[in-house]
């Protein structure tokens, strides 16, 4: 199954999807792709089929936010918290990165046409080493393409990459690149895995539940952050209008908190 | 066309904010009265096929039928409450109370803060981005010493809290809780803190890079000295973002949303402790 289907909306999605573009419109958004177990159980089906149907849902949602205008997606795929699930589990899961990564080397066209670049942010030393090279080869294969980003969160967690920020900027310092009075708030913003990508506008998350779970903590400080209570595999482009239009209806609060947060950020610094 | 368009999200948007307010309007009216059933079951059906309707974790309006006047004063309260928290299959240890609105109300903040000590919560620490609780933290432990005297009644020792915002953790006896007013400098500029401490130390040789790790900075922060991590956040009113409360320490939090922290109930306080009872946590598994 390709990472992006193919396709146009339907003439009603394309005429709300119209309307709801005539406000606002986030330029990056963030998901949590939470339920692929729970829908599993619901449908009776193994838990590999539910995270199965989890990335096909992933691949129609990023066709949908390219069909609504949003440049860039960044994706919670699997936490270094998830390495303590039972073996099988987390083996069917590297299978699974293994057969999606492979295949995004084989559409390379499907690609290049739609302009996507893939980036992969986590503590990838800690994914088996094959992985490591076909995340590698599908990163270095897309790093020119600029019309679309989509940043896949592969064995991370936010505060894994939080330290590792710090780590850098002591690195800088012990290299005498940097003094201590260096390290401000901007810097580490240029030390996190994100660094090429402006905070998320919208947080969303699936499933009900209503916690962060160490996905983008600093990023997503004065994001807008919807929790919905549809199971991943079961999103709709209905529920992603809906989050939508609650980032808009919370757009001028956070437009003028984050102004003010910036300014004083400016001074402080 | 694109005029049309935009007329047809201008109309969206007013009717989203109607709907919003209605039901604000419908929360705030008092229960009890020959047509209060009435007005209950408008509001239940508002809320229902409201577009937007409050998604999870959000409380759309207070529990009907709330009797305003409690029979035995403040010693049946307190026993009341302190048997509500045991009646729940987990409480928060460390609790926030995370206000988005403008205008914050001390009197309402300090009932939240004696509502958390009396059902049992160990930590409360309350938080705005403005930061005008912290700047005002006197008016503040004023409202809440004067709230406690009123709800829980003279002998209020076993009661007594912890203003943990000085900077010597002195430990109190007897006490039951503690509290820490907290602002956005507790927060992301904390963490920059804690990074430029290790940093210095990195460059007087004493430490090297590769010492740092997510433990090593845990420990170098200090807006939160002594409390746990929040289990649970009480976001009030119609912003929904954590404004800056405590980026790092948020990670596993379940961040429930109430409407507004004004005029707020006992009852909806309690129904979302209950939510967050319900909660279930799988930490990665």
């Amino acid at each position: 199954m390709s990472w992006i289907r193919e396709g146009e909306l339907t003439i009603i999605e394309r005429f709300c999807g119209n309307i709801i573009k005539a406000g606002p419109m986030p330029k990056h958004v963030a998901f949590i792709m939470d339920g692929n177990r729970r829908y599993a159980q619901k449908c009776h089906v193994e838990r590999q089929q539910g995270h199965s149907q989890g990335f096909d849902k992933l691949a129609q949602t990023l066709r949908w936010c390219l069909n609504l205008g949003i440049r860039e997606v960044t994706v919670y795929a699997f936490s270094i918290e998830n390495f303590k699930r039972s073996k099988e589990e987390v083996d069917g899961l590297m299978d699974l990165a293994r057969q999606k990564f492979s295949r995004l080397l084989e559409e390379q066209e499907n690609l290049k046409k739609h302009g996507v670049c893939i980036r992969v942010l986590g503590d990838l030393p800690l994914l088996p080493l094959d992985i490591q090279e076909l995340i590698a080869q599908a990163v270095l294969a897309t790093r020119n393409y600029n019309k679309c980003f989509l940043n896949v969160c592969f064995a991370y967690t936010s505060r894994h990459e939080i330290s590792n920020a710090v780590r850098e900027m002591a690195w800088g310092v012990e290299q005498g690149l940097l003094e201590p009075s260096d390290v401000s708030e901007s810097l580490l913003d240029k030390c996190l895995y994100t660094s090429n990508s402006p905070d998320p506008d919208l947080l969303i998350r699936t499933s009900g539940e209503v916690r962060l779970s160490d996905f983008l903590l600093w990023q997503t400080s004065h994001s807008c952050l919807v929790f919905q209570s549809v199971l991943w595999p079961e999103y709709s482009f209905w529920n992603l209008c809906e989050a939508i239009l609650r980032f808009q209806m919370n757009y001028s609060a956070l437009q003028h908190l984050r102004m003010w947060t910036d300014s004083y950020s400016f001074w402080n610094n | 066309m694109s005029g049309a368009l935009g007329l047809v999200w201008r109309l969206l948007h007013a009717l989203l904010c109607l709907q919003r307010a209605l039901l604000a309007w419908l929360r705030g009216r008092p229960a009890g009265g020959p047509r209060s059933w009435l007005w209950r079951r408008a509001a239940s059906a508002a809320a229902s096929c409201a577009l937007l309707a409050p998604a999870a974790g959000t409380f759309a309006f207070r529990k009907a039928g709330a009797a305003r006047r409690r029979p035995g004063g403040a010693a049946a309260a307190r026993q009341r409450w302190r048997l509500d928290g045991r009646a729940l299959q987990k409480l928060p240890v460390h609790m926030g109370l995370v206000v988005t609105e403008e205008e914050p109300s001390y009197a309402d903040m300090a009932s939240l803060v004696v509502w958390c000590m009396a059902v049992g919560i160990s930590y409360v620490s309350v938080y705005d981005h403005n930061g005008i609780f912290k700047r005002n933290n006197s008016r503040l432990m004023d409202e809440i010493l004067k709230r406690q005297q009123e709800l829980l009644g003279l002998d209020c020792s076993k009661y007594t809290v912890e203003f943990a915002n000085q900077d010597k953790a002195d430990q109190v006896l007897n006490c039951q809780s503690a509290l820490k007013v907290l602002s956005p400098e507790d927060g992301k500029a904390d963490i920059v803190k804690a990074a430029q401490n290790f940093c210095q130390l990195v460059a007087q040789q004493r430490r090297t890079y590769t010492d740092l790790d997510v433990n090593v900075l845990d420990n170098l922060l200090s807006s939160t000295n002594g409390f746990p991590d929040p289990d649970l956040v009480l976001k009030f009113g119609p912003v929904d973002s954590t404004l800056g409360f405590l980026p790092w320490h948020i990670r596993l939090t379940e961040i429930i949303s109430l409407p507004s922290h004004l005029n707020i109930s006992y009852e909806d306080f309690f129904s979302a402790l209950r939510h967050y009872a319900a909660c279930e946590q799988r930490w990665g598994k």
